[in-house]
């Protein structure tokens, strides 16, 4: 059977925000190497692009390529569900929906019309920190793309119809249950968030929401989050790919000159997120394999540790020569299955380490596997082919991700948002992964993954004997589900 | 919860109305008129048979310091893997990653990332392909990795029962999800269980593998008598060759070229609702569909002009229907599989529980309106024109996506001149070809209807659908009742 196609206008899951953060994390010039290739490389390879702020504060970051005949158009908004508030969890996300059912001078389905419909394709997405939407299309199609996206920046709320954002909110419960609810293992992140954080912490709820909250959502809540948030000083424009840079300056301004400025945005100050002790908990999922995730508290894209935690979840997971993967799924075989994470968002980081059992072993025995592989690299540290590896697969990611026009728009947009640099991914971030040293990831292995963790147990329903050390771990429920709604 | 307090607050801050323009005002309502569509350029490439029977094939693509390598093997499981062994060509292509006479596993694995890059290995139906990506100055010694996994691997036992112990987890856990039991039982209810097309992998099929037979399928199978070479990137066609043959010395001609030769697919049965039966699920899985046309079709761009604005563009009539207009899914879509048999047309999507019927109903509505009660309007037409030949330029940006679309001509085996050739067929089709096709491939009344989902939830309103009889299976696409449920 052909898979499903992907989805356009989806919220960013874990695992594409993944992927998106590690091709932010890893754009960056190669540095010098002794043979011609990487020389090359090393000498001509960057980024180059111009910036400039129209006086409506909407920042512009324009990126020329001309080796193929499309362009990319990026508008990354500095929102995301981190700024909702109570009883309205989800909503950054659901308006991201109501931007493609018309503005102003928009109707309903010119979008696709004019993206989709002329070869190109258009998508949104919603994370903690952003909100970001993109059309890519044919070059001769740039001014179409770039009416497009000024007209809802600035006229969203002079077409806004009841029918079709109710329709909206229908289709992203929809996305919901069919992202979390009816997937296996499809609400963990959200227990693990409620265990790590604060009440009420900004990162304590996901992206995608609560069902009571998006079936509370109205049209009234659309108007003030576009006032507050959708203004041009609140966004980044880029533009890359087969334009001449003086004629889309000409049109930037002629579509986006014009929008009226947005108030300021106090942005909410997020301390650092640490646990005073492990929490232990058991969610009961309808799966026949349990699975088992390990979650630290860590570092946001600000910190200086941020490149040495990517490079320890290189070493403990994700391949077959990584640590916990050789020694659990290979050497012992305990484990038919284990994948490593780190998140790092603009205010926190998590690490993470999730465990899939093969039949007649317990999570009980993968999770003090697990800490003893994590406690022997915290005493010993890497080795330095351990780091070489993770150093060669950055550049190759590096070099790859310069091929697509839409990857660098984003790249250079997110960094603009979150830095105020579009470049400090491959200028400032580079250098920096390419100094870490074997003694730094060790440091950071000590510094956080240390006991003061959260520890998931998912198990099939009414197993809850299955949960690692069940008799310490406390049984949850996803407030967030429909289920936890029907089924109390 | 200041942040909470602070958030709340700000929210309800009176804003001023937008400032007033600053330059004569913009007629916003004016469609940005486009200039010239760019020439599509379609990359140039070179051929050389090598004397062991190897199609060679290179493109040179000079932008970024990278190389794209594809071994493609034309035919795959539906040629090669026997019925009882679904499940044996997937084991063969980890297991040739399980080390060879001069390195064992983890040392490749580590060679590899030290290069910066990994081996995609890899049968599908028809085809298969051992492809890697490398930084150009490390292109040589990944050949050299990649031809010693291909040549040289040593197939230890230990790692045949670790894969299957993998696999059969995999497996469970597929059957976790609607999705993955519809990808698994939507084909042996299309064509049977006999049928290549309707084979399905089982505890019982991967039990059944042994070493031995791991060992033959690979000696039999990546033969270069059917093995083209696609390379793309920072190379040149001689450098490649000598290359190539160096790292490929030992690899002698042998075997022949895969033949297509299917039995004919099941006749088509009455039109039936199959379910199988997921207790709790928020939402059923459904697929759509009848046995479709081989790619060799010559009504092939009639049908994918015809499928893009059923069920391929966002704004297709069936996602408009279901998900825009009545919110009961996050995305519903049509597909024609075009394989050198008969492969499947299905429309599939996740619907929400509750309205299973009400959905079922939409899609029948609108895969019955496109075979001509609701013709294609002029802007249908070009749109679904347009997205195909439009969109070609953009499959050419990437090193890799360069070599996928010149391996699918020799995959396929298709003109060379195929990308000059295709806009002039698509843009040659007709609204009236489009009814043509819909009505001849897109067959209602013999529909086979599967639905994953609650089944208490959803039978009674499906029976008062009265589209069809309904039958129950179980995950493994076996009947659970004797007798049908008649509306």
């Amino acid at each position: 059977m052909t898979p499903l196609p992907a989805i356009s206008r989806a919220v960013a899951t874990a695992g594409a925000a993944a992927g998106l953060l590690a091709s932010v994390a890893t754009a960056q010039a190669p540095r010098p190497g002794p043979s011609s290739g990487a020389s090359r490389a090393a000498s001509s390879i960057d980024i180059p692009f111009e910036r400039f702020t129209l006086p409506n504060g909407l920042t512009v970051v324009l990126s020329p390529d001309h080796s193929t005949p499309t362009v990319a158009v990026q508008v990354v908004y500095h929102v995301g569900s981190k700024n909702e508030v109570a009883g309205r969890t989800g909503f950054a996300h659901l308006f991201e929906h109501v931007m493609f059912t018309g503005s102003g001078h928009v109707p309903y389905g010119m979008h696709d019309r004019f993206t989709e419909g002329v070869g190109g394709s258009n998508n949104g997405n919603t994370w903690f920190d952003w909100t970001r939407y993109y059309e890519t299309n044919p070059s001769n199609y740039l001014e179409t793309a770039l009416w497009l996206e000024s007209d809802r920046m600035g006229f969203l709320l002079d077409s806004l119809n009841e029918a079709k954002f109710n329709a909206q909110r229908d289709i992203v419960q929809n996305e919901r249950r069919q992202s979390y609810d009816n997937q296996p293992n499809g609400r963990d992140e959200e227990v693990i968030a409620l265990a790590m954080y604060p009440k009420g912490h900004p990162y304590s709820w996901q992206t995608i929401g609560s069902m009571a909250d998006l079936r509370a959502a109205s049209v009234e809540d659309v108007k003030q989050f576009f006032r507050m948030y959708y203004a041009p000083n609140n966004a980044t424009l880029a533009i890359v790919g087969d334009f001449d840079p003086a004629n889309a300056r000409a049109l930037v301004t002629k579509y986006f000159g014009d929008l009226g400025r947005g108030p300021d945005i106090t942005r909410p100050t997020v301390p650092p997120v640490t646990l005073t002790e492990e929490k232990r908990i058991t969610l009961e999922d309808r799966v026949q394999v349990p699975r088992l995730t390990i979650a630290w508290p860590t570092v946001s894209v600000h910190s200086a540790d941020e490149p040495a935690l990517v490079f320890l979840r290189d070493i403990l997971g994700n391949s077959r020569t990584a640590r916990v993967t050789k020694e659990l799924v290979y050497d012992r075989q305990l484990a038919a299955d284990v994948d490593a994470s780190h998140f790092a968002f603009e205010d926190a980081g998590q690490f993470q380490l999730s465990l899939v059992p093969r039949p007649g072993h317990t999570l009980t025995e993968l999770e003090s596997a697990a800490d003893s592989i994590i406690a022997r690299l915290k005493r010993v540290g890497p080795t330095a082919e351990e780091v070489r590896r993770v150093k060669a697969g950055q550049q190759a990611t590096f070099i790859n991700g310069l091929q697509s026009n839409l990857g660098k728009a984003s790249q250079l947009a997110l960094d603009e948002t979150f830095f105020r640099d579009p470049s400090y991914s491959f200028r400032v971030r580079y250098p920096r992964a390419q100094a870490v040293t074997a003694a730094d990831i060790q440091r950071v292995a000590r510094k956080y993954l240390t006991a003061k963790r959260v520890v998931l147990s998912n198990v099939p329903m009414g197993r809850t004997a299955l949960a690692s050390h069940a008799d310490r771990s406390t049984v949850v429920t996803d407030p967030f589900t429909e289920r936890a709604e029907t089924t109390p | 919860m200041k942040i909470r307090l602070w958030l709340s607050t700000a929210i309800v801050v009176a804003l001023p109305a937008f400032g007033g323009a600053q330059t004569p005002a913009l007629d916003r309502t004016a469609i940005p008129t486009p200039g010239p569509l760019p020439q599509l350029n379609v990359p140039a490439w070179t051929e050389t048979m090598l004397p062991n029977g190897v199609k060679l094939v290179v493109s040179e693509k000079h932008a970024l310091p990278l190389v794209s390598f594809r071994l493609n093997f034309v035919g795959g499981t539906t040629q090669f893997e026997p019925a009882d062994r679904a499940g044996l060509a997937d084991l063969v292509t980890r297991m040739m990653l399980e080390g060879t006479t001069t390195r064992s596993g983890n040392r490749l694995a580590t060679d590899l990332q030290l290069l910066g890059t990994s081996l995609d290995l890899s049968i599908a139906q028809e085809s298969g392909v051992l492809a890697f990506q490398a930084t150009s100055d490390k292109f040589q010694p990944a050949l050299a990795l990649a031809a010693d996994v291909l040549l040289h691997p040593t197939f230890p036992a230990p790692a045949l029962e670790r894969l299957r112990g993998q696999a059969l987890v995999s497996l469970t856990q597929m059957r976790d999800r609607t999705g993955g039991i519809a990808s698994m039982v939507y084909p042996k209810i299309l064509y049977g269980a006999q049928h290549p097309y309707g084979r399905m992998t089982t505890e019982r099929t991967l039990n059944a593998v042994t070493r031995a037979e791991v060992v033959n399928f690979h000696r039999a199978y990546f033969q270069p008598a059917r093995a083209i070479v696609t390379v793309v990137g920072d190379v040149n066609p001689d450098s490649v060759k000598i290359a190539f043959e160096k790292a490929f010395a030992g690899w002698s001609a042998k075997g022949s070229p895969a033949t297509f030769a299917y039995p004919a697919a099941p006749a088509s049965a009455a039109r039936t609702i199959y379910i199988v039966d997921k207790p709790g699920a928020e939402q059923s899985t459904f697929a759509i569909g009848t046995v479709g046309p081989p790619r060799s079709t010559p009504d092939y761009y009639a049908i994918r002009v015809m499928n893009e604005m059923l069920g391929v563009l966002f704004q297709s009539r069936l996602n408009h229907n279901i998900r825009e207009e009545k919110g009961y899914s996050y995305g519903v879509f049509s597909n024609f599989a075009f394989g050198r048999g008969p492969g499947p047309f299905m429309a599939m999507g996740d619907i929400v529980t509750a309205k299973s019927d009400s959905a079922l109903i939409e899609f029948m509505h609108e895969l019955e309106d496109i075979r001509g009660k609701r013709p294609p309007t002029e802007d249908e037409l070009a749109q679904a024109k347009a997205s195909l030949v439009q969109s070609l330029p953009a499959s050419f940006a990437s090193v890799a996506g360069v070599n996928r679309s010149i391996a699918s001509i020799y995959l396929q085996d298709l003109p060379r001149d195929y990308y000059q050739q295709f806009a002039k067929a698509v843009t040659a089709v007709t609204g009236e070809e489009v009814v043509r096709v819909a009505r001849q491939y897109i067959d209602p009344q013999h529909f086979s209807i599967l639905i994953v989902g609650d089944k208490k939830r959803i039978e009674a309103g499906l029976v008062a659908t009265k589209i069809a009889p309904i039958v129950e299976l179980n995950d493994r696409g076996e009947r659970v009742n004797a007798a049908a449920v008649t509306p």
